[in-house]
């Protein structure tokens, strides 16, 4: 009954605040949204009785990656959030425009239904299979699996961390005005 | 409720709307959060599969590194970000031409 209600507030979280980060205006209230998402998607993990991936979606993605970007977005306000023109649609020129909005539409609404397709046929040859309650924990197995059959992709993406990051550092310095 | 149909679906919706938050906004940053959106789709489809069809693991690590590459993906982007504010003094994408010719 717990995991029923966590499921359903969980999926409603979700999409909820993904339509939020995509119909408001202020990039700031995006970024919230897309940290309420990221805790349904979160919620998600864990009636799939995935404990460590909900946990390092929570402190990764929510404690790190959308932190960045309000750093980021308060870092580049500039003028876009002076002037806040608006174009023929009535919105700020942040949000884009009528074009924009139709091919994303469009784009969107094939691939909807064309996934829909795909999807009732995976639910329809595959009978639902009956899964029971017990949610052991993945912890021990993950750290069991990360060094012995994925050992290659754990360091690999060590050192992929390391050039992002001193990456990053390089590109973002600032740098003396000619 | 829970099925792995239903999983699908929401992943389904989370990856139409990031895909439509990526081609219809013009700001940078926004275009960002919507790549985001689309790699959760991905991680959840991973992790639904990982429960409901393979019982095993590996989508669980799967996953992991996709939240990897996700943070290493957004330290980049950001940077790129605030180097093309401090040079353009704007994060419209309409103003990122100087590639075109």
């Amino acid at each position: 009954m717990f995991i029923q209600l966590l499921f359903a507030s969980s999926a409603t979280l979700t999409v909820g605040c993904a339509l939020g980060v995509l119909a408001t205006k202020n990039l700031m209230h995006s970024c919230i949204f897309l940290l309420g998402s990221l805790m349904g998607v979160a919620g998600l993990f864990a009636t799939l009785g995935a404990d460590f991936v909900a946990v390092t979606q929570i402190m990764v993605y929510m404690g790190g990656v959308v932190i960045l970007m309000l750093f980021a977005v308060m870092l580049t306000g500039g003028k876009d959030f002076i002037s806040r023109a608006q174009n023929l649609l009535g919105l700020p020129s942040s949000m884009g425009n009528k074009w924009t909005y139709s091919v994303g539409g469009l784009v969107g609404l094939v691939l909807l239904l064309t996934n829909i397709r795909l999807i009732s046929n995976v639910m329809n040859s595959h009978a639902p299979k009956v899964i029971g309650d017990e949610y052991p924990s993945t912890v021990s197995q993950i750290g069991h699996l990360l060094v012995k059959d994925h050992v290659l992709a754990f360091e690999i993406s060590s050192v992929l961390l390391l050039g992002a990051l001193v990456g990053a550092a390089i590109i973002a310095r600032p740098r003396k005005q000619k | 409720m829970m099925s792995l149909g239903s999983y699908l679906i929401i992943s389904l919706i989370l990856f139409v709307i990031g895909l439509v938050v990526m081609l219809s906004r013009k700001n940078i940053v926004a275009i960002l959060l919507g790549i985001e959106l689309i790699l959760n789709a991905a991680a959840l489809n991973f992790v639904a599969y990982s429960r409901y069809v393979t019982n095993n693991l590996d989508g669980h690590i799967f996953s992991l590194f996709i939240i990897v590459v996700a943070a290493a993906e957004a330290a980049v982007g950001l940077a790129i970000v605030i180097r093309f504010f401090q040079i353009k003094e704007t994060i419209h994408i309409d103003e990122a031409t100087q590639l075109r010719n």
